[in-house]
């Protein structure tokens, strides 16, 4: 494998989403090419990034209590229509 | 499983009895399986419309929608990924089909949260000397956003919702190949981006290991 194959690659490599022959291949050159290496220690990092820096936003109060309501009623709904079937 | 006696009800209370004890369980599942990714739902959604109110109209009706459906849902599988693809079809039939778009987006407000929220996960990396932890919130949500909606979004699935490259290719609804292809090619963006402000505090690509 080369660097040029190897970098296409890296992207799935850190989602551990490579078939396993490819991730035989993938493992050998970067046993021998610290490039490549340097590459896949950026790309987790990226990923990790993305998870760290993007902030989750907590559903607001009103919404969860809605949603909360929503299966409520709906048990309330369907027993009555069924009831007086 | 306990049989109705038929000497003390009658027909109409234990039909009435039994379903509501079926429907509670019902509900108890869909709590625990379902209601469980409310904050990821609604971030979701967030993300998707940029406008908080069009965000609980989407999470609401992605609620009811899964709750009506609940059956269908295949157990064992990924709730989560169910509904992310049930929110993903509302929002394309309410702001894509009709050609309605989406609430004003709001972009003011989407910093404003930046700014209001302080993060609470005690990042402990962050004395690293490493360009990547000098990014601000904003920025990185910034580069995310800057990106086409096809990358952004395979990106986000994947690397903030944490799911497979099968779960992904069905919810967007594309090959497998075709999700690796979008996340190799989105990353290289972001990451072009992401540089671009690391820039700004004096790294340079020397400094980046
Ligand atoms: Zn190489």
């Amino acid at each position: 494998m080369n660097c040029k194959k190897a970098g296409v690659l890296i992207s799935a490599s850190v989602d551990g989403e490579l078939s396993l022959s490819e991730e035989r291949e993938f493992l050998l050159h970067l046993s021998e090419c610290t490039e490549c290496r340097v590459e896949f220690e950026d790309a987790k990092k990226t990923k990790m990034i993305i998870k760290e820096k993007i902030i989750q936003f907590k559903a607001p109060e009103a919404l969860i209590v809605s949603i909360m309501q929503l299966t409520n009623f709906n048990t309330k709904e369907h027993e009555e229509s069924l009831l007086y079937e | 499983m306990d049989k109705p006696d038929p000497t003390r009800q009658t027909k109409t209370r234990t039909k009435k009895e039994s379903l509501s004890r079926e429907e509670r369980q019902k509900q108890l599942e869909f709590q625990n399986e379902a209601v469980v990714h409310l904050n990821a739902l609604y971030n979701y959604a967030l993300h998707l419309t940029m406008n908080p109110s069009d965000a609980e109209d989407l999470v609401q009706e992605t609620y009811l929608k899964a709750y009506r459906f609940f059956n269908s849902f295949e157990r064992g599988t990924n709730c989560k990924a169910w509904l992310f693809k049930i929110l993903k079809n509302n929002y394309i039939n309410r702001f894509r089909k009709n050609s309605k778009e989406p609430g004003k987006v709001d972009y003011d407000l989407i910093k404003d949260f930046y700014h209001s929220i302080k993060d609470t996960r005690s990042d402990t990396s962050e004395s690293e000397s490493d360009y990547f932890h000098s990014l601000l919130h904003e920025e990185v949500y910034q580069a995310l956003h800057s990106l086409p909606e096809e990358f952004r979004e395979v990106i986000q699935l994947c690397d903030i919702e944490g799911f497979t490259y099968e779960e992904i290719a069905n919810m967007v609804e594309s090959p497998i190949g075709t999700v690796r292809s979008r996340l190799y090619r989105g990353r290289k963006l972001l990451r072009a981006q992401l540089e671009g402000y690391a820039k700004k505090y004096g790294f340079n690509n020397d400094n980046v290991q």
